[in-house]
């Protein structure tokens, strides 16, 4: 019981985490790639928001923050924390340049996860239960609904003042 | 809550690297911080990406087993010198954008 509790917890530190950062970075503003747009695009098409579409199509097409927290939860695991962690920025920041995007959101979700990991070790809330966590958070995001989860980001979006202005 | 001297020695280290790695950086002429709005901008600047870099490469060369405080600036400073001599060669920005 106590392991489904900490995997709970983990999995909506984990989805406020990414979609937080990658919101705030920007992602649902454009797509950096052009199938970004198409998966934005083919979103709209099926009752989506855009800007939602974009965001989705954007963390398929570059390691952002979701892989960043993903990379950093795995890292220390494996690694130790905070090293893993560090490791993991660096590595989803050259991720990141090879696939022609800046950056700052993989790495500030490597580093903010890496800091959220090492304060819930406090209390009991290990590395491995954030891996399964993060995957469950993306599952939300990307596994069950697209247009419906485009919604929920375009409203994040708007709030947030990162919706985008394309049609 | 004990925190021990090793951990303050390691965060001393991590301390170390991004200070030697700032320093440098401010020598080299890299800009501080990249142009607004920082999250569309491709410069490299000394708090994005040199000073994460100096820091995951401590890491690296930490858990390669070579530690300490010399390790650490050595690290730091090889690290500004790669951001501003090699990064953009190695992992250029694109030439156009696709969208």
């Amino acid at each position: 019981m106590n392991e489904i509790i900490s995997i709970v917890i983990a999995a909506i530190l984990s989805w406020f985490n990414f979609v937080l950062i990658d919101t705030w970075m920007g992602l649902p503003e454009k797509p950096g790639v052009k199938g970004a747009d198409v998966i934005g695009r083919s979103v709209l098409k099926r009752g989506g928001d855009l800007a939602g579409g974009f965001f989705q199509g954007n963390i398929v097409c570059s390691p952002d923050a979701s892989a960043g927290t993903l990379l950093a939860s795995a890292a220390c695991y494996t690694i130790g924390t905070p090293e893993g962690g560090l490791i993991a920025a660096i590595l989803v920041y050259f991720g990141n340049r090879l696939c022609a995007d800046p950056g700052y959101a993989g790495t500030t979700g490597a580093l903010t996860i890496t800091g959220i990991i090492f304060a819930a070790s406090f209390i009991g809330i290990g590395p491995a239960y954030f891996v399964v966590g993060m995957v469950l958070a993306i599952v939300t995001i990307q596994g069950i609904n697209h247009p419906l989860a485009s919604k929920l980001i375009g409203k994040i979006a708007e709030k947030m003042g990162r919706h985008t202005e394309l049609t | 809550m004990i925190i021990h001297a090793n951990v303050l020695f390691t965060i001393s280290s991590y301390a170390l690297a991004v200070a030697s790695a700032v320093i440098v950086g401010l020598v080299l002429r890299l800009p501080i911080l990249p142009e607004r709005p920082i999250r569309h901008s491709w410069t490299i600047s000394i708090i994005f990406p040199t000073s994460v870099l100096a820091l995951g490469f401590t890491a690296i060369v930490f858990k390669l087993g070579y530690e300490g405080l010399l390790v650490a600036a050595v690290v730091g400073v090889t690290t500004a010198i790669f951001a501003k001599y090699l990064l953009e060669r190695i992992l250029p920005k694109p030439q156009t954008e696709e969208s």
